[in-house]
């Protein structure tokens, strides 16, 4: 269960203050699929980066089940996104010198995982992308599709219980689009919690409930949205 | 995948950049080390000359100049031999050995050799002359180390040229090789050589002292006269006195019995090894100094340039879960591949260098010192990983939410 408790995120810039986000009670239990929708500049990825434990709130706090995640050192909040979090990100955010493996293998390298089992894990996840194929390419001689696909392998090698995601889908062509849906679908499944921010439609669609930000204020899409959708 | 794979993979995918941000350091590295090598071994060499020849003196022509005592009759000019005889007949206090040379550039089966002509010692005791101007010889100083005049054992062998330099016994028809000679032209105990129109037999060769002379053919005096048709001539005369004292009232004395021959100590000949090691020395400094300001900024330079091109990658890895430190030891081991890779790179660039030019340059032979390699390396690592420290703790401050940010 993640819940944000009275928070603020306040950014100041040319003696100018911006309230990027300001939340009192936001809950989002194990295994929700929530998808995070609004215009540019309403502070998406502000709440992403506060649920992530990257973005120290201006007030407030960050609950992560018992753990007030602010509260905790930055190595502490470093293990917990190592230990539970997978993040995807709008440019997939792969490491340019390191092929599809490699990027894979990182997040396993992270948690102390031997070399063995590394590999042996990340190809078995690439496979189940349809990369088996693609290892030993670098992201630069794989199209976009594969990218994300690559991506998605290296959150998901973890096994972690929460996703965030931000745009995951925003520089997809539809069938790449399709195959992170499904992977969300998937996720949802298994029981992990996914929060993703997305401007399009159908992908806020396909999650089970979905928050709207306007200029930093969180609020509840009407249920009536999803039958529509 | 772990943190020295991320370092060797990126490393391996510029290596260009690798080149120039570690060019300064291992320059600097090549040249402290060359720079050193050579005055470490010019200062032994300083003293090596100071302690074995200390008491010995050189009479040469009035305008021969003064570089290195071993070379100093490679000088193209001669005394007349009379000398030698003057110098025994004088009875002067602490004339140990009077060796006189002439010595002359020569082919040996097409390798360019210096010839030396030597007057072995046992022609002065067999001369009736010389016998009689011995027994007018006053008596030794009291405390004197080098006490007999008996050859030893040794003094009889070839080697002798190197320890004593003298030899006991050489025929007319005899020759002795340096250890470069031997080595380059194959020939060896026993051969028959032709040298100067001459046909000589080679009766031994001498080990490697790392001087001239390794690269000396040694031959009788007089046979190299004949075949040279020089006269009665000599490069130089070296008078190897019996203990130092004798050396410092022996100099002026002879300069007095010899007015137009130019007298010298070893100590006067190693002034200008001494001045040079002086400036290689303070060269070498300037050099360090250099190098840890040229080869420090430039490598900070080059991590930071580093760190802000790579700043997404980093908030990528601190949101997948790297730890602040994890991404400070990336950059630091990075620094510390490209010290370790500089340094080591410099350090055999510059010993091949010390190696290579060193007998050219300073007249010594140069060997390796691991110590020096070593400490190089290791200051050079060491600089390394410091220059990268602030950069390093740079990006280990970046914000994670960079990765959240478009290109
Ligand atoms: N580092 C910062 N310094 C100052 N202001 C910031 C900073 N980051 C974000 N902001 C401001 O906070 C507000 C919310 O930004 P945020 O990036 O969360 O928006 P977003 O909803 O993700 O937008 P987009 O859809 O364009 O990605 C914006 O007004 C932005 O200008
Ligand atoms: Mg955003």
């Amino acid at each position: 269960m993640i819940r944000l408790e009275n928070v603020k995120r306040i950014y100041t810039r040319h003696g100018q203050t911006v309230t990027a986000l300001q939340c009192e009670n936001l809950c989002i239990s194990a295994g929700e699929y929530v998808a995070v929708i609004g215009p540019s500049g309403s502070g998406k990825s502000t709440l992403l980066s506060l649920l992530g434990g990257m973005l120290s709130p201006s007030s407030g706090r960050v609950w992560l089940d018992e753990t007030s995640i602010y509260e905790q050192s930055v190595v502490a909040r470093s293990t917990i996104r190592r230990e539970r979090m997978g993040f995807v990100f709008q440019t997939f955010n792969l490491i340019p010198y390191l092929t599809a493996l490699e990027n894979v293998q990182v997040p396993l390298g992270l948690n102390g995982v031997s070399l063995p089992d590394q590999t042996a894990r990340a190809t078995a996840m690439l496979q189940r992308f349809g990369l088996a194929d693609r290892l030993n390419h670098k992201p630069s001689e794989m199209s976009v599709g594969q990218q994300q696909r690559v991506a998605l392998a290296r959150t998901l090698v973890n096994d972690p219980q929460i996703i965030l995601a931000d745009e995951p889908t925003g520089n997809l062509d539809p069938t790449s689009r399709e195959v992170v849906l499904k992977a969300f679908d998937m996720c949802h499944e298994e029981g992990r919690t996914i929060i993703t921010v997305t401007h399009d439609a159908t992908a806020a669609a396909r999650a089970k409930r979905r928050l709207v930000l306007n200029e930093g204020q969180i609020s509840e899409e009407l249920s009536s949205f999803a039958k529509v959708a | 995948m772990n943190l020295r794979s991320l370092v060797w993979k990126e490393l391996r995918e510029r290596p260009w950049s690798v080149v120039s941000s570690s060019m300064a350091i291992l320059l600097g590295v090549a040249a402290l080390v060359a720079i050193r090598h050579v005055t470490v071994h010019s200062e032994q060499e300083v003293s090596r000359q100071l302690s074995s020849l200390g008491a010995n003196i050189l009479i040469l022509p009035k305008e021969a100049s003064l570089q290195n005592y071993y070379a100093a009759d490679r000088n193209g000019q001669t005394l007349p031999e009379e000398h030698v005889t003057e110098v025994l007949m004088a009875g002067l206090a602490g004339v140990e050995k009077v060796t006189p040379k002439l010595s002359m550039p020569a082919s040996l089966g097409g390798l360019e050799v210096t010839l030396t002509g030597i007057l072995p010692q046992s022609e002065f005791t067999a001369q009736q002359a010389w016998q009689t101007a011995a027994l007018f010889t006053p008596r030794k100083h009291e405390g004197c180390k080098k006490a007999s005049h008996e050859p030893s054992e040794a003094d009889k062998t070839p080697e002798s040229l190197n320890t004593t330099r003298s030899i006991e016994n050489l025929e007319k028809n005899q020759i002795v090789l340096g250890a470069d000679v031997a080595e380059r032209s194959a020939f060896s105990d026993g051969d028959t050589v032709e040298l100067l129109g001459g046909t000589f037999t080679v009766l031994g060769t001498l080990s490697r002292t790392g001087t001239v002379d390794d690269s000396r053919v040694f031959a009788h005096l007089h046979t190299v006269q004949e075949l040279a048709k020089s006269g009665e001539v000599v490069s130089a005369i070296e008078v190897i006195g019996c203990c130092e004292d004798a050396a410092g009232d022996l100099v002026p004395e002879l300069s007095k019995l010899l007015p137009d021959a130019r007298v010298v100590t070893v100590s006067q000949v190693v002034q200008t090894q001494v001045g040079v090691n002086r400036l290689m020395s303070g060269t070498s400094w300037f050099v360090l100094g250099t190098l840890i300001l040229v080869g420090g900024a430039s490598l900070a330079s080059a991590i930071a340039a580093n760190v802000r091109e790579r700043r997404r990658e980093i908030g990528t890895l601190m949101a997948i879960g790297a730890t602040p430190g994890f991404v400070q030891r990336l950059f630091l081991m990075k620094a510390l591949v490209l010290g370790l890779v500089a340094g080591t790179i410099g350090c055999v660039i510059g010993l091949l260098t010390a190696v290579l030019i060193g007998p050219q340059w300073a007249g010594v032979a140069v060997l390796p010192l691991p110590g020096l390699a070593v400490m190089a390396v290791g200051a050079a690592t060491l600089l390394a990983v410091m220059a990268a420290y602030w950069p390093a703790r740079q990006a280990a401050k970046l914000d994670p939410c960079l990765c959240f940010q478009e290109v």
